[in-house]
């Protein structure tokens, strides 16, 4: 069923590998350097508070902590939901993909709530340089896990209706790297922006 | 679930499901370790190393193994990596710019 789902899903194409498939790993390639251009700019502005509360005085790292290790399980239950459809399990599906939607969702409300206390403790996006830079950094990736999450949500909503068969698997597929695409851009935020000091 | 003994596709050469929940647990962990570092005084410099070695570590797991690039076809790496290199130009460009420049320096 599977070897047969692959003959039909397969194009011919030159290089071996279907033409979304390729898109989809041109489209996060671009993603790099659009998060490398907001990762650079935080970079070399952090340390302009002007006045304003300096980062690292506002972070809560065992926060943060735990919200990088939701966004980090939900690559796991995204690559189990891949997994499920392959084999043709349509309930394992379901689960994996609504826990993924679930733990995002976790993730952003995680992201909202820190927002709050910065803003109380008076980092905010006109504060200054740096809180600028930020703000536009971890929102544009909190942007990105939304738009992740709808996408898993209406495969959950498809497969509900009995429109994701096996066959669809690669929709899936793209999808979840989309998922994990997120997930590494955090792995990179977390670290140079939280954990690695500021130079003094 | 991984006691099933199920297996991803095996047209597509993915790993078992088993391997997904030690490669997770292995994520856990390092997470684990970067935060303690984060925590533990020593010098600056090493430091950033070791986050940025074990960041590096967790996202070469993700891209290898939940994103299947270590399995897929080789010609997939092209397009990602040149983003990544692109990337790290892109800071090594405007780092080099600002400090060259003394005016537009950051403090």
């Amino acid at each position: 069923m599977a070897q047969q789902a692959t003959t039909v899903e397969v194009h011919q194409t030159s290089t071996g590998i279907e033409n979304t498939k390729l898109a989809m790993w041109v489209f996060l390639g671009s993603e790099c350097l659009l998060f490398g251009a907001l990762i650079s700019v935080f970079l070399l502005y952090r340390n302009h508070a002007l006045g304003g509360a300096r980062l690292h005085d506002v972070y809560d790292i065992p926060f943060t902590s735990v919200s990088s290790f939701v966004l980090l399980m939900s690559s796991l239950t995204m690559v189990l939901a891949l997994a499920a459809i392959q084999r043709g399990d349509q309930h394992r599906l379901r689960t994996w993909l609504l826990a993924t939607a679930l733990l995002g969702m976790t993730f952003i409300s995680g992201q909202v709530y820190e927002f709050t206390i910065f803003v109380h403790k008076g980092f905010t996006v006109h504060s200054s340089v740096a809180g600028a830079s930020f703000f536009i950094l971890t929102s544009f990736h909190g942007a990105h896990v939304t738009v992740g999450i709808l996408m898993l949500l209406s495969l959950f909503g498809m497969s509900t209706r009995g429109m994701l068969p096996q066959e669809k698997a690669t929709a899936v597929e793209y999808i979840g790297l989309y998922w994990h695409f997120v997930d590494i851009v955090w792995i990179v935020i977390f670290t140079l922006v939280y954990l690695i000091p500021a130079p003094k | 679930m991984a006691a099933g003994g199920t297996t991803a596709t095996k047209e597509h050469g993915h790993p078992k499901e088993r391997v997904y929940v030690i490669v997770a647990l292995w994520l856990a962990l390092i997470t684990g370790a970067e935060i303690t570092i984060s925590y533990i005084k020593m010098p600056d410099p090493a430091k950033i190393v070791a986050l940025v070695l074990l960041s590096v570590i967790k996202f070469a797991a993700v891209v290898g193994y939940f994103m299947h690039l270590k399995f897929d076809n080789p010609t997939l790496r092209k397009p990602f990596i040149t983003g990544i290199i692109l990337a790290g130009a892109l800071y090594t460009i405007v780092l080099m710019a600002f400090t060259l420049h003394s005016n537009a320096a950051p403090k």
